[in-house]
């Protein structure tokens, strides 16, 4: 979230959208009816008639995975009918700035496609700078090459009658949400939007978001009370595994994971070190070196040095051009590629896709360790159905964990907000906490490496280990220390010019990242958590103040959220030129004398206007500015609508190109597809239940399972019509690549679309069931349906559209 | 809340139907849980039952211009003041506590069920186990520690909330004219004011099981009311009649005349 | 017992009588220990409202089958009126409310119409009380509507039969002095029958069916 869960209550009109939060963040669902008491208007968009649906103003169906298409729709709509907040778009985005000239859009695919690789080189997807290297700008926004004509153009193509033909939403919806959303563009008013898997699991996952960020900077709405783009993270604490890199591709804080052909440190922090030479730029991300070289020392301690290069040596480095996500992963199993698998808190015969494909995996591996709170179909799989335990090779071993209330620690909620949460009870059994499972393998490991050696024993020995209390065990408030960071030597910073003399010694706790160094003198092992703790220890993620002076429900004493203890981030762009708030109604910042009064500013730097000492509020961008167009998705710097790789068109309605030119296609015997085929005429997506956690190990609590005992599909009543099928009769669900059972819901939430001139009924299946538990139950994983792709800045699988067929069971 | 009238007001237009509040009441209550299907419905349990003390109805319904609406309803006591349950209890088992709520003392239940065919809401349910009557107390051990209800506790959205009678009935009325179309208050107006108020976005009538009317059973007035006390008073007055007949009229004893015909006696 | 007294009643009728005068009984106690909160403590002496209502359930299966027999062995006699000397008898109240000329009596039989309306009253609302019992017993399988009906039945056969119970208690007993001993012993003074079913007596004698006691049958009027 760019803001967070009470903000959501600041909000003029909140645009559901890939998300069923009442049903998956209750939590969320409280503050949008906040907003609804205080006159906003809620509007869900989703395949599916839902819990969430029920609570808003309008519930607008739209078909699975036309969501670019739907928001591109909206574009056009905002800047034909000039709804853009004009001073917002002129100064604080690069909607002024000049497309480099080879830059271009034919057919559905951009310039720098290469059709061999199936990837594009950004070579042209940049904008020009003058002789002293700044940015050129039209102000005028009339230049036809300026970034906001070029948008324009680009959405051109997005007529009422081609979105509602794509996207299934008849055009009176369509007009009514583009209208309600679109008032939002008025400086006083905000407009939020609400995500979650529902726009991350497609093909398109990460242009899905990022042509809503477009949307909210046409509108001004980013940086402002009830504005943002709201990702709701989940209870699997999403935001606090991404956080500290849960992820193949990033180092804790969104460091890059380093490359193999990135040999040196040097090279490292210069390649992601951006430049500018606009004074007006902050550029944070100067600072990268401070940030990578601290986290260094976090992991090797003493044995990180200048003279080793810190230890870069030491980190792993992946092969350039490979990506190591769980799909790859699979494939690899399925090759006979990998050995072991370490499956830690995650049932991937359940959740990830393609599930036949994972489990044939899983029988190639020599050993896999499963570490969780219960028995799932993962660690079971040898007994799977179908599967003969007697030609499974591969050793398995099950750790029980300890889940969140057995153990103390931090957890990040979406509002990046870190908040200590407590020890409620002892672990069962031999069940341990995850701190301690990993201290323990890791003792062992390095026992072996001392004794045995082996290939590269010295990252292995050299890291630092003590995250002990004195009786031994896994030490969370030590390692949250480490985390925050502190400084390795006496530091003493001399300001000639203020005349100040700061001296911090050695071990004292870093309190924010701006006082990290590149030199080795500070550790900090994620560089957005320093500042949780204060220097003389105090733990911030246990401050529980209700303080809220703005009465906009900031609650700066509660908690920490990361960055800096921010509530919203680029909150100076809720201020005009002179930083004065643009909303005095919502008014969480302001520039009153000197210095700003209100959340945590985005950086202390007087307001734009102030020509000697003003920055762009955009501070994390190297212009300052937020981008319109930018090169950061590796499949075009403007979000085009592309159908799922499984749909129920033969042709893209824009191009010649039907789906996403960027995606990983595997070609393994598993992966199978059948686009617009006869043989799997429906479209299907899949979601979470309230009732369920994932891939379902509430399924072992009685209550829970009580409540929603039984995989289910839900289907219209037209479909179900046409198919004889009669509610709570089972069915049996099936893709080109699997097949389960279910009980049909014939509800009349599932309504069928009307797509390019002809009827396409979308079902909706849970993916919380599996075989496992509980007993006898005959049903298996949805995800046997789903294919294994993804969008390719991500690899997040596309779980929410896909074909399937159904049949009477 | 000690001491206080309270009534616990469901504002169903803010009702996501979660179900927190349906397992938080089994969590307090330690209620297990029972086996279920799928029976093509997010509802479940399909009804109360002797460990369900709260459920929430789903209920599919067709608004203007074809477009569907989902109503939720979190079903349960509704803790009538003038309560046919404790009307017809045999034993007392079914009393009111100092919060206005209907309790039950398992101890004194007998299992007659006499309370289930009274309750105009059809919520007490039997257990043949322990051959006991169970439904919801209003948590009263949680009112009594100062706690609100777990469902109320549980609810994440405040569509749940508990408070003194006046002020609940008040805010639910003044909830019913915020949302208008056709909004309503149910719960304050019959069986003496029910101690669970209900803000229906939605006419009474398109909620599942919920009756448009609901009244202390005519048959339960008849019985408990007329033929009650008039069993007494009939058997008061024949015993009353005897006496009187024999002090005027006297015992009919045999003639003098029969008993000497034969002379036998 | 003196010698000459008539046989009224066999030992199996006396044994249906009694198992159903008792039975009957124990219903309207327990029944009302069940009913008026004031008589708890018949629960209480039974061990408790749940032994008590035990104790009334499976008594009123034992009151059916009692009901049963007596039914079947009295219809015959006190279920069908007689006339014309029942029309008399209720015109004169049987003589129990005002005085009424020996002569202008009507000659009643074994049972005058009020024994009639109470063997009647007990029948039917007996019926009617084991059925809405046994629904009452079992409300889960009927409909709310159905027992909520058999509550008022219920509640309404209870008011009845006691009202009848009481005057059949008096008059049995202190009310018309002589008659109790047909249910105890089963035998009744010529006295007593001669005043109160003088046609049954007669008929008795005229078909040689009356026994006395310690003499042998007669066969015609002596």
């Amino acid at each position: 979230m760019t803001n967070h869960y009470i903000d959501l209550k600041n909000s003029d009109c909140i645009l559901i959208m890939g998300s069923n939060c009442a049903e998956n963040h209750p939590i969320a669902m409280k503050w949008i009816l906040r907003a609804k008491d205080n006159g906003a208007t809620l509007i869900h968009v989703d395949p599916r008639f839902t819990r969430t649906s029920a609570r808003c103003d309008y519930h607008v169906p739209i078909r699975s995975g036309t969501d670019i298409a739907f928001l591109g729709g909206m574009i056009k709509y905002i800047i034909d009918n000039n709804l853009i907040h004009e001073e917002y778009v002129k100064y604080y985005t690069n909607a002024s700035f000049i497309v480099s000239p080879g830059f271009d859009f034919n057919d559905g695919v951009f310039s720098g496609f290469n059709p061999e690789t199936g990837k594009y080189s950004k070579d042209t997807w940049t904008t020009e700078k003058d002789e002293n290297g700044i940015p050129v700008r039209d102000y005028t926004l009339q230049n036809p090459r300026c970034v906001y004509q070029m948008l324009k153009k680009h959405y051109d193509r997005y007529t009422l009658d081609v979105v509602s033909s794509v996207t299934g939403v008849s055009k009176e919806d369509l007009l009514t949400v583009y209208k309600a959303y679109g008032a939002t563009g008025a400086p006083d008013k905000a407009g939020t939007e609400c995500y979650a898997l529902g726009w991350t699991h497609h093909t398109v996952g990460s242009q899905n978001i990022r042509t809503m960020a477009i949307i909210q900077l046409l509108l001004g709405n980013m940086g402002i009370a009830g504005g943002g783009i709201n990702a709701l993270r989940g209870e699997p604490n999403v935001q606090g595994s991404t956080d500290h890199a849960v992820l193949y591709n990033i180092l804790p804080g969104y460091l890059k994971m380093p490359t193999a052909s990135i040999q040196t440190l040097a090279e490292y922090n210069d390649k992601y070190t951006t430049r500018t030479s606009d004074p007006m730029s902050a550029n944070w991300y100067q600072n990268y070196p401070k940030y990578s070289v601290s986290f260094l020392k976090a992991v090797f301690g003493e044995t990180a040095t200048a003279d080793n290069e810190f230890g870069y040596s030491w980190l792993p480095k992946m092969d350039d051009g490979k990506h190591y996500s769980i799909m790859h992963c699979t494939d690899q199993m399925v090759a006979g590629k990998m050995e072991g698998f370490v499956c830690w808190g995650a049932n991937v015969a359940v959740s990830s896709p393609n599930s036949n494909k994972v489990r044939k995996g899983l029988e190639k591996l020599k050993w896999m360790v499963n570490v969780n709170i219960f028995d799932n179909e993962t660690a079971s799989f040898w007994k799977g159905p179908g599967v003969n335990p007697a030609n499974v090779d591969t050793e398995c071993f099950l750790l029980p964990a300890a889940p969140t209330i057995e153990k103390q620690g931090s957890q990040a909620n979406s509002g990046r907000w870190v908040q200590w949460a407590y020890k409620a009870a002892n672990p069962p059994g031999d069940a341990l906490s995850d701190g301690d499972i990993v201290m323990r393998l890791m003792d062992e490991i390095r026992a072996l490496y001392a004794k045995e050696g082996g290939a590269f024993p010295t990252p292995v020995l050299n890291m630092k280990w003590d995250y002990r209390d004195g009786l031994g065990r896994f030490d969370a408030v030590k390692c949250a220390k480490q985390i925050n960071g502190h400084y390795t030597r006496d530091v003493v910073i001399e300001d000639p010019v203020k005349g100040t003399r700061e001296v911090y010694p050695k071990g004292e706790l870093v309190n924010g990242f701006p006082k990290l160094m590149a030199d080795g003198s500070t550790s900090a092992g994620n560089w957005l958590m320093t500042g949780s703790f204060d220097p003389k220890g105090e733990n911030k993620m246990q401050k529980r103040g209700k303080d809220d002076p703005t009465g906009l429900g900031l609650y700066l004493n509660w908690s920490f959220a990361w960055p800096m203890n921010r509530r919203i981030i680029y909150n100076r762009a809720s201020c005009d030129l002179n930083g004065k708030p643009y909303n005095p109604g919502r008014n969480i910042l302001e520039w009153v004398g000197d210095k700003w009064v209100g959340d945590v500013a985005d950086g202390g730097w007087p307001p734009m206007a102030d020509q000697e000492k003003g920055k762009y509020p955009f501070i994390m961008k190297a212009d300052g500015v937020a981008s319109l167009f930018g090169p950061g998705m590796v499949e075009g710097p403007f979000p085009e609508h592309y159908e799922p790789m499984e749909g129920p068109l033969t042709k893209h309605p824009l191009s010649g190109r039907r789906t996403n030119p960027a995606v990983t296609i595997f070609k393994s015997e598993f992966d199978k597809w059948a686009n617009a085929d006869e043989q799997f005429p429906y479209v299907c997506t899949s979601y979470s239940a309230t009732e369920h956690w994932c891939t379902g190990f509430t399924r072992w609590q009685p209550w829970l399972l009580e409540a929603m005992p039984e995989a289910y599909v839900e289907i219209s009543e037209q479909l179900a019509g046409e198919l004889g099928i009669k509610n709570g009769e089972r069915v049996r669900v099936s893709s080109v690549r699997g097949t389960t059972t279910c009980v049909a819901m014939v509800t009349k939430r599932m309504t069928p679309f009307q797509v390019e001139g002809k009827t396409v009924h979308e079902v909706g299946m849970p993916f919380n069931y599996g075989w496992r538990w509980p007993e006898g139950t005959k049903d298996d994983a949805t995800n046997l349906l789903t294919p294994a792709v993804g969008c390719p800045n991500t690899f997040c699988p596309e779980y929410k559209a896909f074909m399937v067929n159904i049949t009477k069971a | 809340m000690n001491g206080l009238e309270l009534v616990k007001l469901i504002d169903l237009s803010r009702c996501t139907a979660c179900r927190g509040c349906q397992i938080a009441c089994k969590q307090w209550n330690n209620l297990p849980a029972s086996q279920t299907n799928n029976f093509g419905s997010y509802q479940n349990p399909p009804d109360l039952e002797w460990n369900t003390w709260t459920l929430i109805r789903f209920n599919e319904i067709e608004g203007q211009n074809g477009k569907v609406k989902w109503l939720f309803r979190k079903d349960g006591c509704m803790h009538c003041t003038d309560a046919a349950c404790v009307k017809v209890c045999p034993t007392q088992a079914l009393f009111y506590t100092e919060f206005g709520a209907v309790d039950i003392d398992y101890a004194r239940c007998i299992g007659c069920k006499e309370c289930i065919t009274a309750c105009p809401f059809h919520v007490p349910r039997y257990d043949k186990a322990t051959n006991v009557i169970y439904k919801c107390n209003l948590c009263y051990s949680r009112l009594r520690a100062n706690q609100p209800p777990a469902c109320v506790q549980s609810c994440p959205t405040g569509a749940l909330q508990i408070g003194a009678r006046d002020e609940m009935v008040r805010k639910a009325y003044q909830r019913a004219e915020e949302l208008g179309n056709g909004a309503t208050v149910y719960g304050d107006k019959f069986v003496e004011g029910t101690h669970v108020v209900y803000v229906l976005p939605e006419a009474v009538t398109v909620y599942d099981n919920l009756p448009e009317k609901p009244e202390i059973p005519a048959a339960i007035l008849v019985w408990k009311d007329v033929l009650k006390p008039a069993g007494l008073i009939a058997a008061g007055a024949v015993a009353g009649a005897a006496f009187l007949h024999y002090v005027t009229h006297g015992p009919k004893v045999p003639t003098e005349e029969n008993n000497n015909e034969k002379g036998e006696i | 017992m003196k010698k000459g007294m008539i046989k009224a009643t066999s030992g199996f009728e006396r044994f249906v009588h009694w198992c159903l005068a008792l039975s009957c009984l124990l219903l309207i106690i327990t029944g009302m220990g069940m009913m008026y909160h004031s008589l708890d403590f018949i629960g209480g002496m039974m061990g408790g409202m749940g032994n008590l209502k035990t104790v009334h359930n499976w008594t009123g299966v034992f009151f059916g089958m009692a009901l049963l027999f007596a039914i079947v062995m009295w219809f015959r006699e006190a279920g069908i009126p007689s006339f014309p000397e029942d029309g008399k008898w209720i015109a004169c109240a049987g003589g129990y409310l005002w005085h009424v000329d020996k002569d202008k009596m009507p000659q009643v039989g074994k049972y005058n119409p009020g024994q009639k309306l109470f063997f009647l009253v007990v029948a039917v609302f007996g019926i009617i009380m084991v059925i809405s019992g046994y629904i009452m017993w079992f409300p889960l399988d009927f409909s709310t509507g159905t027992v909520r009906t058999m509550f008022v039945l219920h509640a309404l056969g209870f008011v009845i039969i006691l009202a009848f119970f009481i005057v059949h208690l008096y008059l049995a007993t202190i009310g018309v002095p002589g008659s109790a001993s047909a249910m105890f012993t089963g035998w009744v003074s010529r006295a007593w029958a001669k005043t109160n079913h003088p046609k049954w007596l007669r008929e008795m004698e005229e078909k040689g069916t009356l026994v006395t006691y310690g003499g042998e049958k007669r066969s015609g009027r002596a």
